[in-house]
């Protein structure tokens, strides 16, 4: 990487030392609010401006009675929250530096109180003619002035709004000396440069007719709509989060279909939160379709079964596709014969069975979330506390993925009967289906599926990523805000997927354990893309074959190899791994020639803030990740963080915010056990 | 952040037709907002000229446009020209790296309030180097008044309303009202003087530049 | 007697308005306003008035000086910056132009050049005191002039605006900046017009009330729809609705000398805006027994 410049685009300096005292006259008590700054280099951890105050004061500094430093002070949502918390009963006023948004901002929350700018904002145009500059998401010299007029195809992309300071339209003023511009003898000309910037490019300098700047633009109205547009776009459902590209066309229509049976399978002892199932089984054995091959160890755990019939040919480490670490795996060889395990019959009517009955079934059959989290069904169907709300959920928010909605579109009535399955044993009384509004199909389907109980309101819910997390699905549904490291049941809501509770209807009604499941199958250069029925343990390599073509390994050149969405996906090493009860999907994506890496330097442009549902602050991650300090992450709540991928996806400096995270939580919960 | 729509197609077809067009679009502040579907009705019409498009974010940020071009060279190099949908932030990077090639930009670039920091607002700040949120009930009247007044209304508000846009609330009024509120209508009285437009060239050009 | 120097006196003022065409053709103009010699103590000539395009002000000022007639230079802040504004005013003063009315302007949106780059380099308040500075013989620097202007400062207030407060505010910044007298926006309430005199008395400055000819019921109800400030008592509308076609220039008349007379106890002079009618300005002046003797 050569070297760089970059600009400061601090957007405030303190006032003149003069100007703070004549305000420090005025005030009794005073309580500062200062704000961390935005667009610089994000270096140390300090803000200057505060200990310069302290300074300037000199005696009258003891009339601060309290400070705070809060991040990107302008986000209005955030911020209230922090300033609404403090109690300003002790001061009569309350000092802010930060640019003038901030001030406003903070103006505006205490309405009534004494706000004082103790800050004045940093010019950034450069050209007085053209007042106000804007630079982009990074701290590049370019910049532009929003003049919504672009001139720069007459202008051989130099803007002479910004870099002539007369911001001429229609060629030099003839002022220039040796190409410095008289204004600013620092500066070229910024027309000479225009000048051979469009000679290169073998086109001549474009004096079509006389430019003259229309100041009326943009119309007051646009501005205002598209502010309006852009608010409730912004904040519709939950604060933060984004609406990605959902590149689902490509599979939304694709009827589910069965792989082909798979060669062998490879399916882990580990498919489940909690303890891993001890193995029931040794190479050499024969087995059958739905056969236990592994028992649950303890209460958070869950047994696993066999998805095919043939003989087991390993029982070895193998790398585990969702934590990439070596765990512990039977392979087993198919014989083709699909011959079913004697435990597997058809349920007796599920109204009969008594509500521990279905429980221990749910338990045996080795149902567990199949949202990806894979926590054992049966443990969340026990509460310890009381549960007045069921919600399915049927978002699927991540790109790409349709195995949801492809059950909710061919099998409601299975759904609907699991649905009553989960009302019986919960007792519940109010349960919602909730479903992104881009799932029409899905959510017509639902609403009038004769199989639909009185009961059971299906939610349309605006597609925004994640709406599908847990913490924002209960938020929308029913309001309720599930406190800083609890779970939903604090709130008395379960949220159970809708693949999941398809599940339940499974081992119920036809006795058939978690074995196979909805697969999604998509991404670039798939030649068969899909949703298919996939048996547990079926290697991505034969997935590969089949649908991206026969690559091999050397995929991994050109592609990342995602299981689940692009989002939250867990980027696969190897094609060994096969298919776990949490596999939503397999993504391929082409790589991109700028990876994300955790080199790079965060610039504190604010954005993963700004897209963070979890409201945390994930650029202090980076930063003290970098440093090795893990524990710092403890400070900033990183065990709310629920790795949705907003932050890394939206990173300006395309910082692997996820890599920092994941590190953090280990050593959080490390800690918590210590 | 800055906002981005489609130049009026007869302003920009006939620069760009019957050229053989690499396009890259700028996704980078898609949340914020990107005029992806008209976008794509401008694409349509230019299909046949086209040999290559890609979409890539942070067009803004030189280090990854170099990586960009530097993968995509040669379809650039085949190509007679650059369309580029982007801010003018981006489009100044790209031809900046691709002096020899004509970038065309196919967008007008706007501002939305608040954006200089972190979020659409309400409110704006007009860089104007010397802060006068202390006089006025911390309101700014250089970003509220479209006159930019510095001490006191023009009094052509009516209703409370400002006559350049009825549906704006008077700023001065408004600040008159905050003053009253917090008892401090005697600010109002203090003449302040005009602003200094000569911070605006020296203060923005003494910026620090950071080597990396 | 200049128009300065009956303010000092303490006459009842009456000034007029002339409104610079849209093109060159100026004699009309001129020819309405010397039928007034005599009769009003000043004409305001306004600027580029609505923010539309027309001829300047300073150079009719000149026309009107020419012929005896006492010029008021309304200058805005809209258009120049403040190079511009000081250098217009030393040249008002060469020209023998020391009466000026400090306005911020019209938004240029609201004209016929809704395009134009708003200027707003200073404001009335701020163009007062740089008026009041050059009066000095310094410029708004601090630098030195040679030779010193002269100049007698007016400004503007609007008595019917809601809230007042901050109008009486800003009004007695201009008087500490250096205006020396007030002309008022269009008064139609008289009641309301009191209330604000009373609380505008203790400034000690004089105060012309501002007088609109109305033209018919549909100007009213436009001006009590956007015109800040202004409401046209709904009498008045039913006079002007109910007046013939013919009739309505002496409605109008009766309306405005009615306004007149009452005024003549509150305020220190009336400000006529005729709009175009300046043809019946002598006869306002009759009815409301302003016509002056020949000095």
């Amino acid at each position: 990487m050569g070297e760089v410049n970059l600009v400061d685009y601090t957007k405030f300096r303190l006032k003149p030392a003069e100007e703070i005292r004549e305000v420090f006259k005025g005030v009794g008590k005073i309580f500062i609010l200062y704000c961390r700054k935005c667009y610089k280099k994000f270096e140390e951890d300090r803000v200057e401006e505060f200990d310069e105050l302290l300074d300037i004061l000199g005696e009258d500094s003891q009339k601060i009675v309290g400070s705070l430093g809060v991040d990107f002070l302008c986000n209005d949502f955030l911020s209230k929250k922090k300033i609404s918390s403090l109690d300003l009963s002790i001061c009569d006023s309350v000092g802010v530096i930060s640019c003038g948004l901030g001030v406003q901002f903070v103006a505006q929350t205490l309405e009534g109180e004494l706000v004082y700018t103790l800050a004045d904002s940093l010019p950034q145009s450069g050209n007085s003619t053209s007042e106000v500059g804007y630079h982009g998401i990074s701290l590049e010299k370019e910049k532009c002035c929003g003049c919504s007029q672009c001139y720069l195809n007459l202008t051989g992309g130099i803007c002479p709004l910004i870099n002539c300071p007369k911001g001429l339209l229609n060629g030099p003023c003839g002022g220039a000396k040796n190409g410095k511009c008289e204004v600013n003898p620092d500066l070229d000309c910024a027309w000479e440069k225009i000048y051979e910037r469009v000679k290169k490019q073998g086109r001549k300098l474009i004096l079509e007719s006389p430019q003259i700047r229309d100041y009326s633009k943009p119309p007051l109205k646009l501005q205002k709509d598209l502010s309006l547009q852009n608010q409730t776009f912004r904040d519709e459902s939950f604060y933060g989060g984004f609406h990605p590209l959902e590149k689902k066309e490509e599979t939304e229509e694709k009827r589910v279909e069965s792989f082909p049976e798979p060669k062998i399978v490879t399916i882990f002892l580990s498919q489940h939160t909690g303890k891993k199932a001890k193995p029931l089984v040794k190479p050499g054995d024969k087995i059958r379709v739905g056969q236990k091959i592994g028992e649950a160890d303890g209460f958070i755990s869950s047994p696993v079964h066999s998805s095919i019939s043939g003989k087991v040919i390993s029982l070895k480490e193998e790398i585990h596709p969702l934590s990439l670490k070596k765990d512990l795996a039977v392979t087993v060889e198919n014989d083709g014969e699909n011959k079913f395990d004697s435990s597997i019959k058809p349920g007796k009517d599920f109204e009969n069975l008594p509500k521990d009955g279905l429980l221990k079934m749910i338990r045996e059959k080795g149902i567990v979330g199949l949202g990806g989290a894979m926590f054992p069904t049966y443990v969340k169907l026990s509460p310890p506390k009381p549960i007045d709300t069921l919600i399915i959920n049927g978002c699927e928010c991540e790109p790409y993925l349709n195995s949801d909605n492809r059950m909710m579109i061919e099998h409601p009535k299975e759904i609907f009967t699991g649905i009553s399955i989960v009302e019986k044993i919960l007792g519940v009384k109010k349960i919602f289906i909730g479903v992104e509004d881009n799932k029409l199909e899905a959510l017509t389907i639902l609403k009038s599926s004769p199989h639909k109980s009185s009961s059971v309101e299906v939610a349309s819910l605006k597609t925004k990523y994640p709406q599908g997390a847990e913490k924002m699905l209960i938020k929308r549904i029913t309001g309720r805000e599930v406190p800083e490291k609890g779970l939903p049941l604090d709130v008395g809501v379960i949220v159970l997927n809708v693949a999941t509770v398809f599940a339940i209807y499974e081992a119920i009604m036809k006795g058939i354990p978690l074995i196979q499941r909805v697969v999604t199958v998509s991404g670039d250069g798939a030649i068969k893309p899909g949703n298919y029925l996939m048996k547990m343990g079926t290697p991505f390599k034969e997935i590969v074959e089949y649908s991206f073509g026969n690559k091999g390994e050397e995929l991994f050149k050109e592609y990342e190899l995602k299981m689940g969405g692009p989002l939250m996906g867990t980027s696969q090493l190897s094609l060994n791994s096969g298919i776990i009860k949490g596999t939503t999907g397999l993504t391929l994506l082409r790589k991109f020639p700028v990876e994300a890496s955790e080199e790079r330097e965060c610039i504190r442009c604010g954005r993963c803030v700004e897209v963070c549902p979890m409201e945390l602050y994930p650029l202090y991650y980076a930063f003290y990740g970098k440093r090795g300090e893990w524990e710092k992450g403890i400070e900033y709540q990183v065990e709310n963080c629920i790795e949705c991928g907003c932050c890394e996806f939206i990173c300006s400096s395309k910082i692997s915010l996820l890599g920092f995270i994941k590190k953090e939580k280990e050593y959080a919960h490390n800690s918590n056990k210590a | 952040m800055l906002i981005t729509q489609i130049k009026p197609e007869e302003e920009i077809l006939p620069k760009i037709s019957l050229k053989r067009l690499f396009i890259i679009e700028c996704p980078g502040c898609e949340e914020v907002y990107f005029p992806a579907e008209d976008v794509e009705r401008f694409i349509n019409r230019l299909k046949e000229e086209i040999i290559g498009r890609v979409s890539l974010d942070y067009l803004c940020n030189r280090e990854f446009v170099k990586e960009y071009l530097r993968y995509y060279s040669k379809k650039i190099e085949e190509a007679e020209a650059v369309l580029v949908f982007s801010c003018g932030v981006g489009v100044q990077i790209v031809s900046s790296l691709l002096e020899d090639k004509p970038v065309y930009t196919a967008c007008d670039t706007l501002y939305l309030k608040g954006f200089q920091g972190l979020r659409v607002q309400d409110f704006d700040c007009d860089q104007c180097g010397e802060c006068y949120l202390n006089y006025t009930g911390g309101i700014c009247p250089l970003t509220n008044c479209p006159k930019g007044l510095l001490n006191g209304a023009c009094g052509g508000a009516k209703d409370g309303k400002c006559e350049v846009d009825p549906e704006a609330d008077c700023a001065w009024i408004l600040i008159y009202e905050r003053l009253k509120k917090s008892g401090k209508l005697g600010i109002l009285k203090k003449v302040l003087s005009p602003r200094n437009y000569q911070k605006i060239i020296t203060e923005s050009l003494s910026r620090e530049e950071v080597k990396r | 007697m200049s128009f300065a120097e009956k303010l000092k006196n303490g006459n009842f003022l009456i000034t007029s308005e002339v409104g610079p065409p849209k093109g060159v053709n100026i004699d009309k103009h001129l020819e309405e306003a010397e039928t007034l010699k005599g009769k009003v103590d000043g004409f305001n000539v306004t600027d580029l008035q609505s923010s539309v395009m027309r001829l300047g002000s300073l150079v009719v000022c000149h026309l009107l000086a020419e012929r005896g007639l006492e010029p008021i230079f309304q200058i805005t802040c809209r258009d120049r910056n403040r190079l511009a504004l000081q250098s217009d005013l030393l040249s008002a003063y060469i020209l023998g132009i020391k009466n000026v009315l400090i306005l911020t302007g019209d938004h240029p949106v609201l004209g016929d050049h809704p395009e134009a780059k708003p200027v707003f380099d200073l404001d009335s308040v701020s163009l007062l005191k740089v008026a009041s500075t050059l009066a000095e013989g310094k410029d708004m620097k601090g630098n030195e002039l040679d030779g010193k202007p002269e100049f007698c400062l007016g400004a503007v207030v609007n008595p019917g605006a809601d809230p007042l407060q901050p109008q009486l505010i800003k009004m007695e910044k201009k008087i500490e900046v250096g205006a020396k007298f007030f002309q008022t926006q269009a008064v139609y309430d008289l009641g309301e017009f009191e209330e604000f005199m009373n609380k505008a008395e203790k400034f000690k400055v004089p105060i012309l009330g501002g007088i609109v000819l109305l033209k018919s019921a549909g100007m009213a109800k436009y001006m009590n729809d956007k015109v800040a400030g202004v409401s046209v008592p709904e009498r008045y509308i039913k006079m002007m609705r109910e007046a013939k076609k013919g009739e309505r220039a002496k409605v109008s008349i009766q309306i405005a000398s009615e306004l007149i007379k009452g005024m003549k106890n509150l305020c220190q002079g009336v400000h006529i805006m005729p709009l175009g009618w300046e043809r019946y300005v002598p006869e306002v002046l009759k009815a409301s027994e302003l016509i002056k003797k020949e000095h």
